[in-house]
């Protein structure tokens, strides 16, 4: 991106940066969600192991503040064991150790995620508006 | 007589600098919207526009003579004019806000607020850009041959 960026193009690279991030959250929630299931391949071993994001605010090109996700951190959270002797997974007495994957707190961050996305899509457009008001006054 | 530029008259000034401040405004809430997931980040916003202090310095620098910009202050006795205790520091500098709504991770933004706000700065860009198209047009008027309608 160009060096010498006007004003409100810094604002849209701000709201960029934030979509990207955004996006690769919804990727760990999606990769978090399709392994909600996932157990160890050996017997008793440990299963999936929930994954968080975290962001931090970083310099995006214009000198603004945008965001990146710098990086992803397992969930120390202990696991889920349910009793299920059959399972190829279990342990000797007969416990599998399960993910410690809630959907429901997946869902909750999709919806997060989700409208942190539609917020940033609306600072975009509005700078986008601002601009074409501005670019306007050439038409007088 | 020199050269005249739309910016030597008090009320362009005036729009330019709200113009540029709006633009600035819109750039910290788009901060804000981004990180309203980063951990410990704090919500901010700008000053408020001062447009007395505006008024103050474009009058001032339209008419330096006559510029009576409120009276020294030297003695602790001595009241401060109204607006000058304000003066230009009503800029662009950035203010961290306290919020009751701080999540445990520390983040302050609340998104609400800071579409409203948005929503706001554009409102009021369209203001002012509406009063410049209409200064314009007063100007215009002014050059018109007369009787040209």
């Amino acid at each position: 991106m160009a060096d010498s960026n006007p004003i409100s193009n810094t604002t849209q690279s701000i709201a960029v940066s934030a979509l990207r991030a955004q996006q690769s959250r919804m990727r760990i929630i999606a990769e978090n969600l399709a392994n909600a299931n996932s157990t160890s391949k050996t017997p008793g071993g440990d299963p999936y192991r929930r994954q968080a994001p975290v962001f931090q605010a970083a310099k995006v090109a214009g000198g603004g503040q945008g965001v990146k996700m710098a990086r992803v951190e397992p969930d120390k959270a202990p696991f889920n064991s349910t009793y299920d002797p059959g399972n190829p997974s279990a342990d000797p007495t007969g416990y599998v150790k399960t993910p410690n994957v809630d959907p429901l707190i997946e869902a909750m961050d999709m919806r997060d995620a989700q409208r942190a996305y539609e917020a940033n899509l609306n600072v975009i457009e509005t700078a986008r508006a601002m601009d074409q008001r501005t670019l306007d006054l050439l038409k007088q | 007589m020199p050269a005249m530029d739309t910016g030597d008259i008090p009320i362009f000034a005036m729009l330019k600098s709200r113009l540029g401040y709006l633009a600035e405004r819109q750039k910290v809430i788009a901060q804000n919207v981004a990180n309203a997931n980063t951990p410990g980040y704090a919500a901010r916003d700008l000053k408020a526009f001062s447009f007395q202090a505006k008024v103050q310095a474009a009058t001032e620098a339209a008419a330096p003579v006559s510029a009576a910009s409120g009276m020294a202050v030297t003695q602790p006795g001595h009241m401060q004019a109204p607006g000058a205790a304000r003066g230009l520091a009503a800029g662009v500098k950035t203010n961290k806000q306290a919020d009751s709504e701080v999540t445990l991770d520390g983040n302050g933004v609340v998104l609400e607020d800071e579409m409203v706000k948005l929503t706001q700065a554009r409102m009021d860009y369209e203001a002012a850009v509406g009063f410049y198209t209409k200064s314009m047009g007063l100007l215009k008027m002014a050059i018109r041959k007369p009787g040209s309608g």
